[in-house]
């Protein structure tokens, strides 16, 4: 049979860190992984519930794939089959936030058989991973900008703080056949900082703390801030009481870059979170962002640099900050599945003009894949 | 005065007569013809709003017709030549057209063309022309590559099956440009007759080609070839032909194959003729970028991953940029290895080296760009000692501050290697492997995959150091150990791999030194050793001279195989590479404690500096993730771990040598350090080969002043943000190491230890895209705040500021008055000067010449500058003129600045660098090594058959249910039947494969055919590769017949690919009541069990006399049985059905074509269909007795009489109603009979008899009123005949009378009246 060719090329890597980012790339390219020594040293060995359930995930929105797990959980051999999407549930583990799912799946979202309508429920917020909010107000934005404009969206439609969960989100993407190059180099100016402040199942008055305390510290640096304040109560709070902000600075040019703060879950080693304390760390981590600056957050790095080589043919820019070391491996994953190098540069502020807006830019280059959606039906 | 004046004056006259006169009166007449529309139309225009509208529409719907959808123009500077394709139907002139158009371009005379030809056929141009045999296969293989086709018809014979095929063929994969060329028109006798015939040709090929398409005319032969005149037209048409482009071929990379080597060593193939081989492929790359490692097909052969690809110098190089009207003699080239032109010609078992005396070879110096290779063997042509003088000559000090070794000192300590052959059994491949005396008895290593490795790393690694390359993971990788010779006044190795060997050099005690044994000459030595470099070389100068000398080594060897050496080195040219790769295990290493390999230790420590360079790097990674750990720590580990890894089991106590000096090292860490990190940052992507060398310097080097350099290198890592390039992609990158992704061991191992370094690094860390920053609450508002002020709006803008936008502006655009203010903003005096007179320029010339030519040029520039924005501005302005720009117009635009930035992007950069961000461009030549190739790709190598590379996309090497839309071919004789193979041709490939036809069903359900429609689409669902959507597909159901029939199947297009397949087919069951009560039935043989039933309660039945159901419950009782529910009372004798839908499962055959593989290309036979095997067996089904016809009989039919119900009855009027009691007829027969008494019978008779004689009386009575009457007439007729006798003589008497009387009085009337009056009257 023909399929000596993909068997032939498996690609093998160790260790449960970067699993996602390897399991989404070879769905994407279709290249079957086989991760080996999944904690194999740990008390606890093998895949840990949230990987499971992140891998039943995907075996949920694929079609013809083939996960194989060993006995001890140490090893997943994974044979990608085709993106299926379509209207999907999935109940997310605990351990971790919806948003470790999310993101994975705002990988594959644009390139399922169905447009993907996904409703995850879990935790919506902790303090590990990106929050929903986080992901809605950065991530959407940013995917608008590679042709997915129409139909994308992101509805928290109940919030579930750590440890039990309880949330639900609604995520929806549209699946064109290809997706835009995109040259997103212009930072722009912030114009205006927006944020979210919740609280659930705790005292109403805790997110208009939060907000104060926010609004204090931002205010001098800018005028146009509005906090809006999102207490749930009920059904709608989910399961467990905890408290956040995310913020968002938005630049003249439509870069979204933004921050959060999320109070420790219950039952948590240390002292419970004051909400000040909160605000003020949420807006400091805000600036900390800026000086970091780029045009993609820290967070979405890895999915711009995705989407950018698997665009069209075609020379693709971003200019980011930093690099964080999951985008640095993430990169070195894109070469490995799809052999694309980025070219990175260095960007270098004018020395005439002397402005101050953080530190050193980095503007990465690719020409992209011209992967295209094997997937969808034409007509 | 005035009023004098005034009379003076002659009032006008208008001219009478003459020229003036008569255009005057001409134009006042027409206008007076001209109706008020025809003289003033535009006054008319608007006269109906729906006219208008119309009009508006047709010129819309006229401008859209001429939109295309733009697209990227991804066309690269030096384009790849354009593949020509000739073809056509056997013995139709093809090969003499080639011949004629080769030599047409180069005036030379090419007598036995095979495979493709390359030539320059202008200043812009060059030609690939191929001949395509006759048969489908490569027919499908050229339609898919060709750009432009020469189709050519035997006018004499008219078209033929070929022609048609082959358009079809072209439809289906992308329509490239075609030209129909006619042959064979001098066996026309009759002009007439030849002028009909390109008519009627003419007109056929435009209504399947295009109208208007071109046909060319060969009228005929001259000494056997065309007419001079006529080549040289068509050579003009195809050279300035201008060709659209192909979408697959634009997303698909490919290569049409020019040249083939067989790189497996020929002692393998002795063993194993049938072994694997490993086969470089070369020609220039078309399409798109192809990156390294890409998955190919090769229609014909199979599926391969392209080991490596390498760019080599253009055989066939346009000529350079000068203004020439023509090419002169030399840039004529052409290139065709395959015919033996290019220096070499390719024979079944020998290679030939055409030292011809044509200009060809005189070209070569030029090719040869002067570079490192031509040094390099200068250099060692002109060494004065051997290597091993010089190695013993040479010393060195592995350590700061130790004392220099000799490499008589080691001799000492070590005995050199002995060289022993080594098959490896899996891969065929002979080795030499250096054996140590005191090692003979070598561990050995878990690993399978690296079982050939390890046998000579445990030769190795005890006592002496000494590199071995190894590809770790790769079964047939090569494995080579290189020995050069290495002087601080000799030639070096221009190469940063080098910098091993070089390492192993110092470490290596000259004189045991494991040299092989040269039984090569010594010319074969340095031939390697070019060849090495030259591979190695970024700049890869791998010229026509070079390869021929390969070439020439090759045949040697051949000749002689018991010399292995020349041709090990020949095969090995990735030892560089695989070295490379080598370089990134150690520290990979780092993470992966436990971790056993098999490297050899002894190059771990050659390696020690590059490893320092990684940890620089890793430093960096630190310092970016802001890292807690320190350096010694992962270090320690690093080089721990990176001896565990290399020695495996064996070698303890070197490991612990091997731990010392790394302790040592890692004292002086700082220092080299410093060393490598500012060669790191000396390494920047444009300059990588440049640098290389340097490197290599300073690994021999580093020990000079180091404390010096590693306070400059400190100072400057302070000052630069680190190589990122580095950082992320490693070593790898810097030497583009194309087999990385051939053995995912190295490729991880790098990655992870990377990652180690970073914060969350681990291998088992945990998973999360947000870096939280740790600094962050280090610092306080303010602090950052100062950092990130002009982030906002309310910072400051730069050269975006209004403010100072304004006064560029000024500065640009000069004074203006403020009309508001009544200021007056005057110009800098720069501008003023440059606006003003020349005058000044000139004093200031006169008066400091010097300083003003850079003023001048500076000013020049600025007014080219404002001129170039002014133009823009117009242009912008001049195009928006009618209601702004369309979405078409700025979507042109938009992707018109995409090209100019692919273009830019990657411009200045050299090409090995280029290669490794957008992959190798099109337009370069390459070569492509293909390992795993099956032997009868060599053995049955015909260069007349197109060898296509075509790269796959990623999902595209996989395999799953392809649905597609197909129609079957209007011209081809039968409908095909489902689950008979076909052939498919889709993409590049070629395969066969088992469809199944459906149709889609109103509820979406997909149901399957047994054949296909006559005329309409179909879908259809195949088990094979997946191939993006929107595919053309191509099907013949045999590649091997030539039957006269049209051989095309179908065509269609791919509409969906997925892993599943829902088909479902119609399934009756049928039933039998059991039993029947009112409504209820129970119903028998339809299941076999009460499972079956339950999964089917609820399900709608129905009799065959059309009374609906629906199954409810199984009874116990007949097994399967289950009671009913009908509409009706049902009959015992009715049959229940239920109808069911059935999945199909497609066949899974996925059968590529061998095409290539086969002795005879065109004899290559699948699966055979049913009604093939049952046509060659003479095997004829015995049909079902039922399934034949029998004549029909028909009884006649009879109806019962009508009944009017009652009710029915009531309500009708009563004409119509039936009738209660109809008389009925009274039956004579029942009344009784009557016996008469004697007396009443004398009564009967007595009257009778007077009966009778009353009747007879009566008929005579009768009788006579009848002769009465008779005579009656006879009278009657007597008297009316008198009557009118009389009546007719009275009459006449009357009329005589009157006519007399009338003349009478005529006669007295006629005095006054005329004569001809009275006549009239008569």
């Amino acid at each position: 049979m023909a399929s000596s060719g993909s068997n032939s090329h498996v690609l093998t890597y160790e260790g449960c860190n970067f699993l996602r980012q390897r399991l989404v790339l070879a769905t994407l390219s279709n290249r079957p992984v086989k991760i080996k020594k999944i904690r194999s040293k740990d008390a606890n060995p093998g895949v840990q519930d949230f990987e499971a359930s992140f891998i039943r995930l995907l075996d949920r929105i694929t079609n013809g794939s083939r996960i194989e797990v060993n006995e001890t959980g140490t090893t997943v051999y994974y044979q990608p089959g085709l993106l299926h999407g379509g209207k999907i549930e999935h109940d997310c583990n605990e351990q971790r936030a919806i948003g470790y799912y999310l993101e994975a799946l705002i990988c594959l979202a644009p390139f399922t058989k169905e447009p993907l309508h996904a409703t995850l429920r879990g935790v919506t917020n902790d303090q590990v991973d990106v929050s929903v909010d986080y992901l809605k107000a950065t991530c959407l934005p940013l995917l608008q900008q590679f042709g997915l404009i129409a139909n994308l969206d992101l509805k928290i439609t109940k919030r579930g703080a750590a440890p039990e969960g309880g949330g639900e989100v609604i995520f929806t993407c549209p699946n064109p056949r290809k997706l835009r190059p995109v040259k997103i180099t212009d930072f722009g100016k912030i114009k205006r900082i927006r944020g979210w402040a919740f609280a659930t199942r705790v005292s109403p008055q805790t997110a208009n703390r939060i907000v104060e305390s926010a609004r204090g510290v931002l205010n001098r640096c800018l005028t146009d801030i509005y906090i809006y304040t999102d207490h749930r109560k009920g059904q709608q709070g989910g399961k467990s009481p905890g408290f956040g902000l995310t913020l968002v600075a938005e630049t003249t040019t439509g870069v979204m870059l933004g921050s959060e703060a999320v109070s420790r879950p219950k039952g948590a080693d240390g002292d419970p979170t004051v909400p000040e304390d909160l605000g003020r760390g949420a807006s400091k981590l805000l600036l900390e962002e800026i000086y970091r600056g780029g045009c993609v957050d820290s967070v979405n790095q890895s999915i711009a640099l995705l989407f950018m080589a698997l665009g069209d043919q075609d020379v693709s820019k971003a200019v980011l900050g930093p690099l964080t070391p999951y985008t640095i491996q993430f990169l070195r994953h894109l070469q490995d599945f799809f052999k694309v190098m980025f070219k990175i540069e260095t960007l270098k502020a004018d020395d005439d003009t002397e402005l101050c807006t953080g530190a050193d830019k980095i503007q990465l280059t690719c020409i992209g894949v011209g992967y295209t959606n094997l997937s969808k039906k034409t007509s | 005065m005035s009023e004098f004046e005034a009379a003076s004056q002659k009032p006008h006259r208008a001219r009478q007569h003459g020229r003036k006169q008569e255009k005057k009166k001409a134009k006042t007449t027409q206008d007076e013809n001209l109706s008020a529309k025809q003289r003033n139309p535009k006054a008319f225009t608007a006269q109906s709003a729906v006219r208008m509208a119309r009009q508006y529409r047709r010129a819309q719907d006229v401008k859209t017709k001429k939109q295309h959808i733009p697209y990227v123009d991804r066309t690269p500077l030096e384009p790849p030549p354009i593949v020509v394709g000739i073809v056509g139907p056997p013995k139709v002139g093809k090969s003499t057209l080639m011949q004629c158009l080769i030599k047409n371009f180069t005036k030379q005379k090419l007598s036995n063309v095979q495979g493709p030809v390359t030539i320059v056929s202008g200043k812009k141009r060059r030609l690939t022309l191929f001949e395509c045999g006759n048969d489908i296969s490569s027919m499908i293989d050229i339609a898919k590559v060709a750009d432009l086709v020469l189709l050519l018809i035997d006018a004499s014979f008219g078209f033929e099956m070929e022609i048609f095929e082959f358009l079809n063929i072209c439809q289906v994969h992308g329509f490239p440009k075609i030209m129909g060329v006619l042959t064979h028109l001098d066996h026309f006798k009759n002009n007439k007759q030849l002028r009909n015939t390109k008519k009627r040709l003419k007109h056929r090929f435009w209504t399947d080609v295009y109208p208007g398409a071109k046909l060319f005319y060969l009228s005929g032969m001259v000494y056997g070839e065309y007419q001079k005149t006529e080549i040289h037209n068509l050579g003009r048409f195809i050279s300035v032909m201008k060709f659209r482009q192909l979408q697959w071929r634009t997303t698909h990379p490919y290569v049409l194959a020019d040249r083939m080597e067989d790189l497996t060593g020929p002692e393998d193939v002795r063993q194993n003729p049938k072994c694997d081989r490993t086969v470089a492929l070369y020609g220039f790359l078309r399409g798109a970028h192809m990156r390294a490692n890409s998955s190919v097909h090769i229609p014909g052969c199979g599926d391969f991953v392209v080991q490596d690809v390498s760019m080599l110098h253009d055989p066939c190089p346009l000529p350079d940029k000068e203004k020439k009207r023509a090419l002169n003699q030399k840039e004529r080239l052409i290139y065709a290895p395959f015919s033996g032109v290019g220096g070499i010609v390719y024979d079944k078992d020998a290679v030939y080296i055409d030292l011809g005396g044509s200009h060809h070879h005189q070209k070569e110096p030029e090719q040869i760009t002067p570079g490192s290779t031509h040094e390099l063997v200068s250099s060692i042509i002109d060494t004065k000692h051997t290597i091993d003088t010089k190695m013993a000559a040479s010393e060195v000090s592995i350590f700061r501050g130790s004392v220099p070794v000799t490499s008589t000192q080691v001799e000492s300590s070590a005995s050199g290697p002995q060289e022993e052959m080594v098959t490896d059994e899996t891969t065929g491949r002979t080795r030499r492997r250096a054996v140590f005396e005191e090692e003979e008895e070598g561990g050995e290593n878990s690993s399978e995959e690296e079982r050939d490795d390890e046998e000579d790393e445990d030769g190795m690694t005890q006592v002496d150091p000494e590199v071995s390359f190894r590809t770790p993971g790769d079964g047939h990788a090569s494995k080579k150990r290189k020995v050069t010779g290495q002087e601080k006044d000799g030639y070096t190795f221009a190469d940063s791999d080098d910098d091993l060997e070089v390492d192993w050099d110092i470490l290596h005690p000259p004189g045991k030194t494991p040299v092989p044994k040269m039984t090569a000459t010594s010319k074969t030595v340095k031939t390697t050793e070019e060849e090495d470099n030259t591979d190695k070389d970024d700049d890869s100068e791998d010229d026509d001279g070079d390869e021929e000398m390969d070439v020439a080594m090759e045949t040697t060897k051949e000749k002689n195989p018991s010399t292995q050496l020349g041709r090990d080195s020949l095969r090995t040219k990735n030892a560089p590479r695989e070295t490379t790769t080598e370089v990134d295990v150690p520290k990979t290493m780092a993470n992966l404690k436990q971790d056993e390999g098999s490297a050899g230790i002894v190059e771990q420590k050659a390696k020690k500096v590059d490893s320092k360079a990684e940890k620089s790097d890793s430093e960096m990674n630190s310092n970016m993730s802001d890292s807690s750990g320190g350096e010694d720590v992962d270090e320690d580990a690093g080089s721990e771990l990176d001896d565990d890894d290399d020695d495996g089991d064996s070698d303890d106590e070197v490991d612990e040598e091997e731990d010392d000096d790394e302790d040592e090292e890692e004292d002086s860490s700082i220092e080299e350090y410093g060393d490598e990190e500012e060669k790191d940052e000396r390494i920047t992507p444009d300059e990588t080969s440049a640098v290389l060398p340097l490197e290599t310097e300073g690994a021999l080097k580093w020990k000079e002043n180091l404390s010096q350099k590693a306070t400059d290198a400190f100072l400057r890592r302070q000052a630069d943000t680190p190589n990122l390039r580095k950082l992320v992609y490693g070593r790898v990158a810097e030497d583009q190491s194309s087999d990385e992704e051939d053995d995912e061991l190295g490729g991880l191992f790098k990655r992870t230890t990377k990652k180690s370094e970073g914060r969350r690094g681990g291998p088992n860390d945990l998973d999360c895209a947000k870096f939280p920053i740790t600094t962050g609450e280090a610092r306080e508002f303010e602090e950052i705040y100062d950092l990130i002020k002009d982030c906002f709006v309310t910072g400051d803008w730069g050269t975006q500021d209004a403010k100072r936008q304004l006064e560029e502006d000024e500065a640009l655009y000069g004074d203006f008055e403020d009309l508001e203010t009544g200021e007056t903003h005057t110009a800098q005096t720069e501008e003023k000067e440059e606006e003003g007179g020349e005058d000044q320029k000139d004093n200031q010339e006169d008066q400091n010449s010097g300083e003003t030519t850079s003023v001048d040029k500076t000013a020049q520039e600025k007014l080219l500058e404002k001129k170039r924005k002014l133009k823009e501005l117009f242009n912008a302005e001049y195009d928006n003129e009618e209601g702004g720009e369309s979405y078409y117009d700025s979507l042109k635009q938009e992707l018109e600045q995409q090209a100019q930035m692919n273009r830019a992007e990657f411009e200045d950069m050299d090409a090995e660098t280029r290669a490794q961000y957008e992959g190798y461009r099109p337009g370069m030549y390459v070569r492509l090594e293909v390992p795993g190739m099956p032997c009868e790709f060599v053995t049955n190598f015909d260069a007349s058959y197109p060898v296509i590379v075509g790269a796959l996309m990623s999902g595209e090497d996989s395999v799953g249910y392809v649905q597609m839309r197909l129609k079957k071919h209007r011209w081809h004789k039968r409908i095909l039947k489902t689950r008979d193979p076909l052939i498919f041709s889709v993409g590049w490939r070629r395969f066969q494969s088992v469809p199944l036809y459906s149709i889609q069903d109103h509820n979406m359900r997909n149901r399957l055919l047994k054949y296909t429609p006559e005329h309409l689409h179909c879908s259809t669902t195949i088990w094979g590769p997946i191939t993006p959507q929107g595919t053309g597909i191509l099907c013949v159901q045999s590649v091997g017949d030539r039957s006269s029939d049209f051989r095309i199947a179908t065509t269609g297009v791919v509409v969906e690919l997925d892993k599943s397949v829902n088909i479902v087919k119609k399934l009756k069951l049928t039933g039998y009541p059991l039993k029947i009560y009112k409504n209820t039935a129970f119903i028998k043989d339809m299941f076999n069990s009460i499972l079956e039933v339950a999964k089917f309660e609820g399900a709608t039945v129905r009799t065959v006399s059309g009374i609906r159901g629906t199954i409810k419950k199984a009874i116990k009782a007949p097994e399967g049985a289950f009671r009913a529910t009908f509409e009706d009372k049902i009959k015992l004798s009715d049959i229940v059905f239920v109808r069911t839908w059935c999945p199909v499962q497609v066949p899974r055959l996925y059968n590529p074509l061998t095409t290539l593989l086969l002795a005879e290309k065109d004899k290559w036979s699948g699966m055979k269909t049913v009604g093939q095997l049952k046509f060659e067996r003479s095997i004829r089904n015995n049909p079902s007795q039922d399934s034949l016809y029998k004549p029909v009989e028909r009884k006649p039919q009879r109806f019962r009489p009508l009944r009017v119900p009652v009710k029915l009855q009531q309500h009708l009027p009563f004409k119509t109603k039936p009738k209660q009691n109809p008389a009925k007829p009274v039956k004579v027969m029942d009344r009784p009979v009557v016996i008469m008494e004697p007396h009443e019978r004398k009564v009967a008779a007595l009257m009778k008899a007077l009966r009778s004689v009353h009747k007879d009386k009566k008929a005579q009575e009768k009788q006579k009123v009848k002769e009465r009457y008779q005579n009656y007439r006879k009278l009657l007729e007597k008297e009316t005949a008198k009557r009118e006798a009389r009546e007719k003589q009275s009459k006449k008497k009357v009329y005589s009378m009157m006519t007399q009387m009338e003349t009478k009085r005529k006669k007295k009337q006629g005095l006054s009246h005329d004569v001809p009056k009275m006549g009239k009257f008569e």
